[in-house]
């Protein structure tokens, strides 16, 4: 069972399965946003994390004083988004009957003092998570090491958590990309939202009936794409950033095959047959005809699509593109993922002698 | 549900009250119980006990000064004080009056300190006006201020002048009150003559008082109280600590915890509270390391700045029982990846080549000592470079004229096994390991071995003996061995016992002779054995033919029947050529290889295979062969193997040895090729590091002599800098050693191997105490090649060695380095005698009656002790005198008979008995008599 869990850990299958489950979750949130629901995953999800914590090796890892963020992090993020489900499918099965949402009825619109209703509650929060910071200092003591030692690395050398999912990044691409173009375009996307999203509707009440599209993205990017790597970086990642199953021992020795293939290799030696050319961009030219395909051909082709066509109706054409952009550069990622567990795949363009990579 | 909310309002708000209540009190607990986690620091605890302890200790001395305070004495004294203070009482008018006046005068100093105090500001204040005004030119203002400044000085200066009176004043006032007191004064002061040790002790003990202000001195928040429990911390100038991007002053912490260490009277308390078993040598205030400039870590290693828990330090345990012991009682565990955790207790030694450097031995260490013996006995330093170990000789014998000494078959069986033929064998075996005893392994092996042999043979240079074996007695030859001092190098087979005892490793065991070398060989190495090799150390010892015949017979009776009786596999071609096309396809094909290989012809081949294989097991690190001179020994550098990260050390899918570099180092020094077990590997990819078959002490000391080999910076000032004399003797003790001078000598106490063999000390080569002091400069560096009998009783000789100008020079000054004395010390070249003075000396002479020993020359008897007439040459004057003043001072156990024993003459007639003119006289009368040649000198 144990081996069987390792195996799946691994990203090449637990990120396709991770992203099943989250399509079956949106498909189905109307079941999954139940009491009962959460209830029986809450019963049935004790006895499996004892299961899980009787393992030294996974007792090993979660308790590390660096990792324990990501284990609270875990329980709340797991908490938020089915309260969110939750909230929406109450909302959602109100809207259908014709009535208004939960946040809409008249007692919850009475209004209320911000003193001492608001302001005082913060002061709780406040008192409380100092209370709960300190104890933790107490009881954890700081994780501190050695003086830095440039002959003597730690191994793995990770960064803080939640920058573990661009490392995670790293794996698939190259620096520039990975550490420099997609947290900028991320950035830049989370400004735009407010500009984009131009669907009133949501506005301060739970619904995904409503806004199907805006919570699928967003949703996938957050915890598919952030915080699912997050976790594998934390927990799953070990010395030399080899995969480790979370019952595996941490062997500094261990050994995983990998040898990746460029696409021009791949286009020329093995599918042609003959010698790379050497003029660099015919020699490349496959991998950038297919990328600017990817970034300025799919979009009017999407915009062509019923889909395209009502998003352009509802927004406009600027913002059509705007969206389409980031959704496909945001697509980039697991598409590069899944072309290098399936292939090997190295770079779609690999022009190292102008340090660009794709 | 009945809720009585006001309009407006979400919660209620005495619920909301209550919930801040209760978060508030949660905040404050926490808050206190930060401030305590802080406060409550477990050295603190330990601090506490060492004060328990210390003052249990005061409690002993101060029982003890008690009882040493005359009961009687101090009765005495107080019944005296009683009558005093009686004769006191009649003056008590006078005294009043006195005391009167002392008041008065008090107040009158005082009134006129302020006085002057202001005046003196004053004075300061217009000076600096006036000053000022006169520098910028305002001489207006520097006219009016000047009479103002005059005046405050007259007044100043008066106000000093009473001041001087009132204190003369005082001062005979106070004579007088002392003078009427007097017999009180004089008795108070003899008590408390009597009585110091215990107030002293008294004032000490109070400080360990856990009073009220030990309290509040010691409670948290107020460290700015001079807390009494805190940190102590001795910060090194001149030691640093390597912080990877900067070296920092070192910073040891360590005697917070280990409170007495480096004070006298707690050698019998447990640790931490332990004082330093090493005291006068270590950290000591007067020892050469005291505390405060060297530290603790410096030597034991360890996070000396770390001072929360006993794990903060990062102590190591000895051994497994400390382990257990630890962890009960302190939950010890190593911390997480530690530079330089502390040295175990038994390593602690090695650290002193950290700052002692350029030494060939260090007088206090003798484990690191005894390391870098077997490190030299083993020749690890042939193979891997070790700084500071680069004059010396390669470890094994030159194999330049191989082919004239011993034969083919007996080399290639004695590189196989060399343990088969002598069990003490130096030479390491690299054949038959657990990494390569596979049988497709041996067959390659034994290609090779074949190869190196021809191909050896084919460099070696022809050698004929200069002399013939013309037959010998075996049993004198036996005897011989032992007396004139082959010992000092060889062990013997027929002398075990001796052999054992001596433990002597400069040259290889003498047995199985027999089975190795031929006879003419023998006896031509014996006479002159730099015949054979020009750069050997072994020395001759001026054998007489029939000498040389008879070791020669003894040792060629040495047989190894069973060696003699190996043969060796012949070379197997398909294997020679099967290694070959691995060399040779490094760089090419398959193919390529083997068709380069086919041009050679089978003589090429074998050459080939023999020049690969020799720089394959690095047989040139250890013997000069032809073509290899340029090579780099084979084996990685170990200068800094005492830093190397323990991630660097490959332990294999070994699970036995504990990851630490102490346990990888020795476990691979008793087998190098257990790394390979259990890995999958190319028989060109195997470990080649040789198995010495050393014993886990051997091991263990060179363990520890290897892990003081670190790469640690310490700055010049903070190293031991060798001065001038230091530096000689450090040079000549090189030389010394290469020769094995020190395997016969006793230098001061230093080795003197062989002397171990003898019963009587006197039977054996001379112990060289004082040596530069008592030898004349020239005549040394003549007797070192012209080596002739000084004490012709002795059976054992001194050899004539096979020295450089630049060697003899070098033993020179290492005995003038050791005594600091100077080069040369003036001979008279005609002795000025006092009146009588003569006659004396040649009195004292007959009465001593030197010449029943110092016979030479003097009469017919057989000799036992030097020629006086050549102790001109020889000694110092200077030696001669001290010498006679006290021969067993010099030499403990020597027969020179001491006549002026503590200072008097046993002759009180000769020079009225005066002990300082006979010796003078005798010096004189020695110098006198003296040859101005040397001995067979033309």
């Amino acid at each position: 069972m144990r081996e069987l869990i390792n195996w799946i850990a691994d990203p090449i299958r637990s990120f396709p399965i991770f992203t099943i489950l989250f399509f079956l979750m949106l498909k189905h949130y109307r079941v999954v946003g139940t009491k009962k629901f959460a209830w029986i995953a809450f019963l049935l999800s004790i006895p499996t994390f004892f299961w899980f914590a009787a393992d030294p090796n996974f007792f090993l890892i979660i308790t590390t004083p660096d990792n324990i963020p990501i284990s609270i992090l875990i329980i709340l993020i797991t908490f938020l988004t089915w309260f969110a489900l939750y909230q929406c499918a109450v909302n959602d099965a109100r809207l259908e009957q014709g009535l208004t949402p939960m946040e809409g009825t008249p007692e919850n619109r009475e209004k209320v003092w911000t003193w001492p209703n608001l302001v005082y509650t913060e002061l709780f929060a406040i008192i409380a998570g100092t209370v709960f910071l300190i104890v933790w200092a107490i009881i954890f003591k700081a994780p501190l090491e050695e003086p830095a030692n440039p002959t003597w690395a730690p191994n793995p050398a990770k960064a803080p958590w939640y920058f573990l999912g661009l490392q995670e990044m790293l794996v698939y691409f190259d620096p520039w990309m990975a550490g420099v173009v997609l947290p900028g375009v991320i950035v830049v996307g989370l400004i735009a939202i407010p500009y984009i999203d131009t669907n009133p509707k949501g506005n301060g009440y739970y619904t995904f009936m409503e806004r199907k599209m805006a919570m699928t993205f967003f949703l996938f990017g957050w915890l598919a794409l952030w915080i699912y790597l997050i976790i594998v970086g934390t927990f799953l990642r070990g010395p030399n950033w080899t995969f480790y199953g979370p019952f595996e021992f941490w062997d500094l020795h261990k050994v995983v095959a990998a040898y990746n293939v460029n696409l021009s290799e791949f286009f020329w030696i093995k599918g042609l047959g003959r010698a790379m050319p050497k003029n660099l961009l015919l020699r490349e030219s496959v991998g950038i005809i297919l990328s600017l395909g990817y970034m300025f051909g799919l979009p009017p082709l999407i915009a062509r699509t019923k889909w395209g066509m009502s998003i352009i109706e509802k927004t406009g054409k600027v913002r059509f593109y705007i969206l389409i952009g980031l959704v496909l550069l945001m697509g980039s990622l697991p598409i590069k993922m899944f072309l290098r567990w399936l292939f090997s795949l190295k770079y779609i363009v690999a022009l190292p002698e102008w340090e660009l990579n794709l | 549900m009945s809720r009585k909310i006001e309009p407006g309002m979400a919660y209620d708000t005495s619920k909301l009250n209550k919930v801040f209540a209760f978060l508030s009190i949660l905040l404050l607990i926490t808050v206190f119980w930060v401030f305590l986690d802080d406060y409550l620091r477990p050295w603190k605890a330990v601090q506490i006990e060492a004060l328990k302890i210390k003052r249990e200790k005061i409690d002993g001395q101060l029982k003890a000064a008690e009882g040493a305070i005359d009961q009687q004495k101090m009765k005495d004294l107080e019944a005296r004080l009683e009558k005093a203070d009686e004769i006191i009482a009649t003056r008590k008018k006078d005294i009043a009056v006195v005391n009167d006046e002392i008041l008065s005068l008090n107040k009158l100093i005082k009134e006129e300190t302020i006085t002057s105090g202001q005046l003196n500001g004053d004075v300061a204040a217009t000076t600096f006006d006036f000053e000022s005004a006169s520098a910028h030119g305002d001489m207006k203002h520097a006219e009016q201020v000047l009479p103002k400044l005059h005046d405050l000085k007259i007044k100043f200066v008066a106000s000093k002048d009473r001041m001087k009176d009132y204190e003369a004043r005082m001062k005979k006032e106070q004579k007088k009150l002392e003078d009427l007191n007097k017999e009180v004064i004089e008795t108070e002061n003899e008590i408390k003559k009597m009585t110091m040790s215990r107030d002293l002790l008294q004032k000490a003990k109070k400080t360990t008082d856990m009073n009220a202000i030990f309290v509040i001195r010691n409670s948290p928040m107020v460290d700015y109280l001079d807390p009494t429990l805190k940190i102590h911390q001795v910060v090194m100038e001149n030691i640093t600590d390597d912080r990877y991007f900067q070296q920092v002053a070192k910073v040891d912490r360590c005697t917070t915890c280990h409170t007495f260490i480096d004070q006298k009277g707690y050698e019998d308390q447990a640790n931490p509270f332990k004082t330093h078993p090493k005291l006068d040598l270590m950290v000591g205030i007067d020892s050469p390391h005291p505390l405060k400039q060297y530290g603790c870590t410096t030597c034991h290693g360890g996070e000396g700045h770390r001072v929360n828990d006993f794990n903060a330090a990062e102590h190591r345990p000895q051994n497994e029982a400390q382990q257990k012991e630890w962890e009960a009682k302190y939950h010890w565990h190593p911390g997480h990846k530690v530079a330089l955790p502390m040295m175990k207790l038994q390593h602690t030694e090695s650290q002193c080549l950290k700052c002692h450097q350029g030494v060939e031995y260090i007088a206090q260490a003798p484990k690191l000592n005894e390391g870098r013996a077997n490190i030299e006995k083993f020749g690890c330093n042939g193979c891997h470079k070790i700084e500071g170990w680069e004059h010396r000789r390669k470890p094994g014998p030159s194999l330049l004229k191989v082919a004239g000494k011993i034969n083919k078959e007996f080399f290639k069986n004695w590189v196989w096994e060399p343990k088969s033929f002598n069990k003490h064998a130096k030479m390491p075996q690299f054949f038959m390991q657990s990494n390569n005893s596979k049988p497709e392994f041996v067959k390659k092996n034994i290609a090779e071995v074949n190869a190196i042999a021809e191909f050896i043979w084919s460099k070696s240079k022809d050698y004929q003996p200069f002399d013939r074996y013309r037959g010998g007695n075996a049993e004198r030859g036996k005897n011989l061995i032992k007396e004139v001092g082959c010992m000092g190098c060889h062990g013997v087979e027929g002398y075990e016992e001796e052999s054992k005892k001596v433990n002597a490793h400069a040259g290889p065991y003498l047995t199985g002779t027999g089975s190795k070398v031929d006879a003419d060989w023998l006896v031509s190495w014996l006479k002159k054995p730099s015949h054979y090799q020009e750069d050997t150390i072994m020395p001759s010892f001026r054998l007489s033919d029939t000498e040389a015949n008879d070791i020669t017979s003894y040792l060629m009776s040495l047989k190894n029947k069973s060696f003699e009786r190996l043969k060796f596999e012949p070379m197997n071609n398909e294997a020679r050529d099967e290694i070959l096309v691995d060399y040779l396809s490094a760089f090419d094909t398959e193919a390529g290889a083997k068709a380069k290989l086919a041009k050679m012809s089978d003589h090429e081949r074998t050459m080939e295979l023999g020049f690969r294989s020799v720089g394959k097991y690095g047989c040139y690190s250890c013997h000069n062969i032809d073509g290899f001179a340029d090579r780099a020994p084979i084996g990685p550098e170990l200068t800094k193997e005492g830093s190397k990260p323990i991630s660097q050390f490959f332990f294999g899918i070994d699970h036995t040895i504990p990851h630490e570099r102490d346990a990888w180092l020795k476990a691979h020094l008793v087998n190098p090729r257990r790394w390979d077990i259990g890995i999958d590997k190319l028989f060109k990819d195997l470990n080649r590091m040789p198995n010495f078959y050393m014993t886990e002490e051997e091991a263990d000391s060179i363990t520890l002599a290897l892990l003081g080999q670190v790469s640690e910076n310490i700055p010049m000032a903070g190293k031991k800098n060798l001065n001038q004399w230091e530096k000689m003797a450090a040079d000549g003790l090189k030389t010394a050693n290469k020769f094995n001078c020190i395997g016969c000598h006793k230098v001061d106490g230093f080795r003197g191997d062989i002397l171990n063999m003898y019963e009587d000390i006197n039977e054996g080569p001379p112990r060289l105490n004082d040596q530069g002091h008592r030898i004349q400069t020239d005549w040394f560096h003549y007797f070192l090649s012209n080596v002739y009998p000084i004490r012709p009783w002795l059976k054992v000789r001194m050899p004539s060695f096979n020295l450089s100008n630049e060697e003899k020079n070098s033993l020179v000054s290492y005995f003038q380095g050791i005594s600091h004395v100077q080069t040369f010390e003036d001979n008279q070249s005609e002795v000025v005698w006092e009146p009588g003075e003569r006659d004396a000396a040649k009195k004292l002479f007959n009465n001593l009656n030197c010449v029943s020993c110092h016979s030479t020359g003097f009469t017919n008897d057989p000799p036992s002790a030097p020629n006086l007439y050549q102790a001109k040459r020889r000694l110092r004057p200077a030696w001669i005198r001290k010498w006679l003043e006290n021969p067993q001072a010099i030499l403990e156990g020597t027969v020179m008979p001491s006549f002026w024993e503590g200072g008097e003459s046993s002759e009180p007639d000769i020079l009225g008995g005066d002990s300082q003119k006979q010796i003078s006289a005798l010096v004189k009368y020695i110098q006198e008599i003296g040859y101005d040649k040397l001995p067979n000198s033309k």
